[in-house]
């Protein structure tokens, strides 16, 4: 306990003694906590939009408008017994089909004297790249009764070359930033530590272990990363309530493209902020105790 | 204060008794007793690539003795303070302190070797940040010493360096020789039964080091330790104690009474 007490006045008496590269240690956990922060809401914002694109690749049978319920129920045995490919499927009759388009598009529908839509399967693939070779197996089939198979080529083919490039790109930022971050806050501990080298040198010539010299440096470094990222996750919040709805006051919130929650962020942040100060600090001193 | 100083050297005896017995050299370069504080045989260090530091030294210093290392720059004093610190290994050869083996003891009970070897430093080594007192202080902080026990020895040795009214000054607010007399306090507050002086008064004025070396000498006739490297002449000469001196890592006089060179 004394020891434990001794570790944290050391520490604090070191913070003290030297405000400018504590204040700077800090601020540099606050910079790449920050953009981490930033890159981990944008990032997982930018996935999620891509998979709801990815999720609206859809294969459609269209059926006849003569066709016989045995010939649906032929097309339903397949897709029940070829799960492989498939993720879900869906019969939306003529009625449902009519129901939808009126939703999104009332005024289209209005003077409708029958209802000119056919019956048909919806089937969304378990990977939305194989959604061309799924439609290719149905139309292999040659089942009768059904019209066509539609799997949208064009644009199932541009939507995933864009969600590539996406996902891509933010791999590469994540780790460029991160990288970044990393060594900048690294720098900052080594620049601290090599201020104090002699002082270390002097713990160790009057019998100090290696952990007494390094306990309180980490402690130091802990609670450096800990405002840190808590400035960091504060600076979030704030631009989270304040700039955001400004900026993107008309996208409608309503869809299942959503950022991490922000308390998970934050939770990651001060994870993230804890261990690269103390840990930043342990290892950077292992140099300087071999004395 | 004698109380003191007789008391510091009880314990140290007893600090740093040999648990393995000193082994005679079969080779008989050091005649090696019990009461053997130092002892180094044919000891040898090379830096890399092939700059020879120590050419083979031995000697011998016995409990309670006072010792002068002298020679002129880059004569190997610095290697030796460093080898007994076990801040370096030696090349080859064997060093033994208070009948531990060095070149056998490992990396983590350095810190117990060095809480029972005071040191004094030309340029004092002293926390900047720290005053008087928090820098003795921390000596006795590192081995997990109480509060209690701190506020007791801290003030003793204090007023042995005669520094009891300065124990609230920052080294900046110190003359060079204050902050010695600090670093030797804080040296000798373990009780430790040797102590090593690296030129403490190289940096120091005349009337100054006199007042120095006489606090050193009354720690040694209280019964510790001292080795000592210096380059003061006329210290040397006045206080005719055993003088080691080196020349090129080689020991090239040994005197009972010596002075800084051979008459």
């Amino acid at each position: 306990m004394t020891r434990v007490k001794l570790v944290v006045s050391e520490a604090f008496r070191s913070i003290g003694a030297n405000v400018s590269t504590s204040f700077a240690a800090t601020m540099t956990v606050l910079i790449g906590m920050f953009l981490l922060g930033l890159l981990i809401a944008l990032g997982s914002w930018v996935v999620s939009w891509s998979d709801h694109v990815k999720d609206q690749l859809q294969v459609k049978v269209f059926f006849v408008d003569d066709v016989t319920p045995k010939q649906i129920n032929a097309v339903g045995t397949y897709l029940r017994t070829n799960p492989e490919r498939i993720k879900d499927y869906q019969f939306v009759s003529r009625t449902e089909a009519l129901e939808r388009m009126r939703k999104k598009y009332p005024e289209l529908t209005e003077n409708l004297p029958t209802n000119p839509l056919p019956d048909s399967y919806e089937i969304t693939p378990s990977r939305a790249e194989d959604v061309k070779q799924l439609s290719g197996a149905i139309r292999g089939q040659k089942f009768a009764g059904v019209e066509r198979v539609k799997d949208g080529q064009q644009t199932s083919k541009r939507i995933l070359q864009v969600a590539r490039v996406i996902e891509v790109v933010f791999l590469v930022a994540v780790v460029v930033l991160l990288t970044a971050s990393i060594l900048l806050i690294a720098n900052t501990i080594r620049l601290s530590i090599f201020s104090r080298r002699r002082e270390i040198e002097v713990m160790k010539l009057v019998g100090a272990t290696n952990w007494f010299v390094r306990g309180p440096f980490m402690v130091e470094g802990l609670l450096c990363g800990f405002v840190g990222a808590f400035a960091a996750v504060a600076l979030l919040l704030l631009g989270k309530e304040v700039a955001l709805p400004s900026i993107l006051g008309h996208i409608d919130s309503s869809s299942d493209v959503r950022a991490l929650g922000f308390s998970l962020t934050a939770f990651i942040l001060l994870g993230v902020g804890l261990a690269v100060g103390a840990l930043g600090s342990g290892l950077t001193l292992r140099r300087y105790l071999k004395v | 204060m004698d109380d003191l100083l007789t008391s510091m050297s009880d314990t140290s005896a007893a600090l740093l008794d040999a648990p393995d017995a000193v082994a005679t050299n079969g080779n008989g370069v050091a005649t090696v007793s019990a009461t053997a504080m130092i002892v180094l045989e044919d000891v040898r260090k090379v830096y890399e690539p092939d700059v020879v530091a120590l050419g083979g030294a031995s000697f011998v210093i016995e409990k309670g003795e006072f010792v002068f290392v002298v020679g002129p720059s880059g004569s190997g004093k610095s290697t030796i303070i460093r080898l007994l610190l076990k801040e370096l290994e030696p090349t080859t050869g064997r060093i033994i302190v208070g009948g531990r083996d060095l070149t056998r003891l490992k990396r983590s009970k350095v810190p117990l070797l060095r809480r029972n070897v005071g040191c004094v430093f030309q340029d004092f080594k002293l926390l900047r940040d720290r005053s008087a007192f928090e820098n003795i202080a921390y000596a006795l902080r590192v081995q997990g010493e109480s509060n209690t026990a701190i506020r007791r020895k801290v003030p003793e040795v204090l007023a042995l360096v005669g520094l009891a009214h300065k124990a609230a000054s920052r080294p900046d607010e110190l003359s060079g020789g204050e902050q010695q007399r600090v670093s030797i306090a804080r040296a000798v507050v373990n009780h430790p039964p040797l102590l090593i002086c690296d030129e403490p008064t190289g940096n120091l004025d005349p009337d100054t080091s006199v007042g120095i070396m006489q606090l050193l000498h009354r720690i040694n006739t209280a019964g510790t330790t001292i080795l000592m490297v210096s380059h003061d002449r006329e210290m040397v000469d006045k206080m005719r104690k055993r003088v080691i001196a080196l020349d090129h890592g080689l020991i090239v006089r040994d005197e009972r009474r010596g002075g800084y060179e051979t008459e």
